[in-house]
């Protein structure tokens, strides 16, 4: 499809080919070849929080762990099963293709906190997160965030016990442009939707609240059933940068959250030496 | 209360909250809705599903173009498919190449007879609370300006939760007046039959019937006193819009 009328989703925009501005470039002795040359993702876990992975999938390969969480409506909390699950509608199937696609040898886990009902989503949504955490995976996928105000707190508390564990949540930034939880918070890595197609190509945003763009425009992704579909959202941009991570963190595994935001700003396709981007 | 002032208070009442109560008809609006969304956007069909009460379906309440007539009324689980995906992560998708999802391909086929190649879906919601999804088929990706298609599509579905939700509060509003009225026919002053139907309302409709009450006391005191309260809730309108609940 002609990349002029491809589908650009909210805050895409800073990544477009003729809007993208440089930033400056960090003045490190570090390059795609430090951060991830080599890597394949081995020794690391991610961790999928959505709808269910789909194992059986040729292009997912082994899930490692599976717990899918539902709302209890009569006790007022989120319940937890562990076990192979399906994947419910597909999407996550494709978060942790992408995920493979970067870093063939990650530890996969499905964290299913998407089902029957919506109602004590939210608590659903924050206990899954809080079970990746606990249970010690190192990179966390989140392609979906909440829009609601009740949940800034919670979503907050549960960033930084994140971010101490060092443990780095890569969000979807929202698809319209407003503050969704966690992905709006700074110590997560917030991903919008560039429209390249190169996995290993990462775009720095020149402003806040999103971090990086990475490919999110008409991707091709594994789904039900076996099938792969071409999408749009950034919510498939996400899982790029989540692979990257992982990739990263197997060849560097003592690197902060902040140590791995600042390792991806210095190897973005925009960051330059001289005029408007002067070495920081 | 006699029958006569009785309807005259109910006449006073209807005509304060007129330009509130006068909706044009929320089917049509939302039909027209979907069908300039379809015709804008050069597509073959568009639909808005709602979320059933229980929010376990997910019920397509109007459609324009191709299948509509088949698509309108269909319930589907809201924990299956794209529209599913959509009101549960909160998310919009755009899916452009259909026909390798058999899934996806077989069930349309089914329910509708009409097989689409691709599908961009935004969820409709007002601020904290998911409604539904508004679905755009085979749009045409080549007209000039496609590339914002999403947000343009995430517009119109702020346009159709903003109806619905004026139609629910005029839903709450009514059922306010009859029980109000049924009280009042029975004898008890409209004012007094208002506020105990506000009582019978839990939580947030419950604050919206008494200020209907209230408006129903303010209309028949003085224009001094009416602009006093406007000035008022205009001012608390004005501080609530920065006032947010953040609880820990």
């Amino acid at each position: 499809m002609d990349v002029t009328t491809s589908l650009r989703p909210a805050w895409s925009d800073a990544f477009a080919p003729d809007a993208l501005r440089p930033v400056p470039r960090i003045g490190l002795p570090i390059d795609k070849d430090w951060a991830w040359g080599g890597a394949s993702g081995a020794g690391i876990t991610v961790a999928v929080v959505d709808s269910g992975i789909d194992a059986a999938h040729p292009e997912v390969g082994a899930v490692e762990r599976a717990v899918a969480l539902q709302w209890d409506a009569e006790n007022q909390e989120a319940t937890l099963s562990e076990g192979p699950h399906e994947d419910l509608f597909g999407h996550g199937t494709a978060c942790a293709g992408i995920i493979r696609r970067a870093a063939p040898d990650v530890a996969l886990w499905s964290v299913r906190v998407l089902g029957r009902r919506l109602s004590g989503k939210g608590v659903v949504f924050a206990a899954g997160l809080r079970w990746a955490i606990a249970q010690g995976a190192r990179v966390i996928n989140l392609s979906l965030s909440t829009s609601r105000e009740d949940y800034f707190g919670l979503f907050h508390e549960i960033a930084d016990e994140a971010a101490f564990a060092g443990v780095v949540l890569v969000c979807a930034a929202n698809n319209v442009p407003a503050p969704t939880y966690p992905a709006q918070f700074s110590s997560v890595i917030s991903v919008a939707a560039h429209d390249g197609q190169d996995p290993f190509r990462l775009d720095a945003s020149p402003s806040p609240p999103v971090d990086f763009g990475a490919p999110g425009i008409d991707v091709r992704v594994p789904w039900l059933d076996g099938a792969t579909i071409v999408s749009t959202g950034n919510s498939l941009a996400a899982p790029h940068v989540a692979g990257l991570v992982a990739r990263l963190l197997s060849k560097h595994p003592r690197l902060t959250p902040y140590e791995v935001k600042t390792v991806l700003r210095a190897v973005a396709s925009n960051a330059v030496t001289g005029g408007a981007g002067d070495e920081c | 209360m006699n029958p006569d002032d009785l309807l005259r208070e109910i006449g006073e009442l209807a005509a304060a909250l007129g330009p509130a109560v006068r909706p044009t008809g929320a089917d049509e609006l939302l039909r027209s809705l979907t069908e300039t969304a379809r015709q804008l956007f050069g597509a073959a069909a568009c639909s808005l599903a709602l979320l059933s009460e229980d929010e376990s379906e997910l019920v397509y309440t109007v459609a324009a173009g191709e299948g509509a007539a088949d698509v309108t009324g269909m319930r589907i689980p809201s924990s299956q498919g794209i529209a599913g995906w959509v009101v549960q992560s909160g998310q919009p998708i755009a899916i452009s190449d259909l026909g390798s999802d058999p899934r996806f391909s077989r069930q349309a086929a089914e329910q509708t007879g009409y097989v689409p190649q691709a599908i961009l879906a935004v969820p409709v919601e007002t601020r904290g609370r998911m409604l539904g999804v508004i679905s755009l088929l085979d749009r045409d990706p080549e007209r000039p300006g496609a590339e914002r298609d999403m947000t343009l599509l995430s517009l119109f579905a702020d346009q159709a939760a903003l109806a619905l939700a004026s139609v629910e509060a005029f839903g709450d509003l009514g059922r306010v007046l009859l029980r109000a009225l049924a009280a009042a026919a029975a004898g008890d002053d409209l004012t007094v039959a208002l506020g105990r139907a506000a009582d019978s309302l839990p939580g947030a409709d419950a604050g919206l019937a008494a200020l209907a009450g209230a408006f129903a006391a303010l209309a028949r005191r003085g224009p001094a006193e009416r602009q006093l309260a406007l000035a008022v809730l205009n001012d608390v309108a004005e501080y609530a819009k920065g006032w947010t609940s953040r609880p820990r």
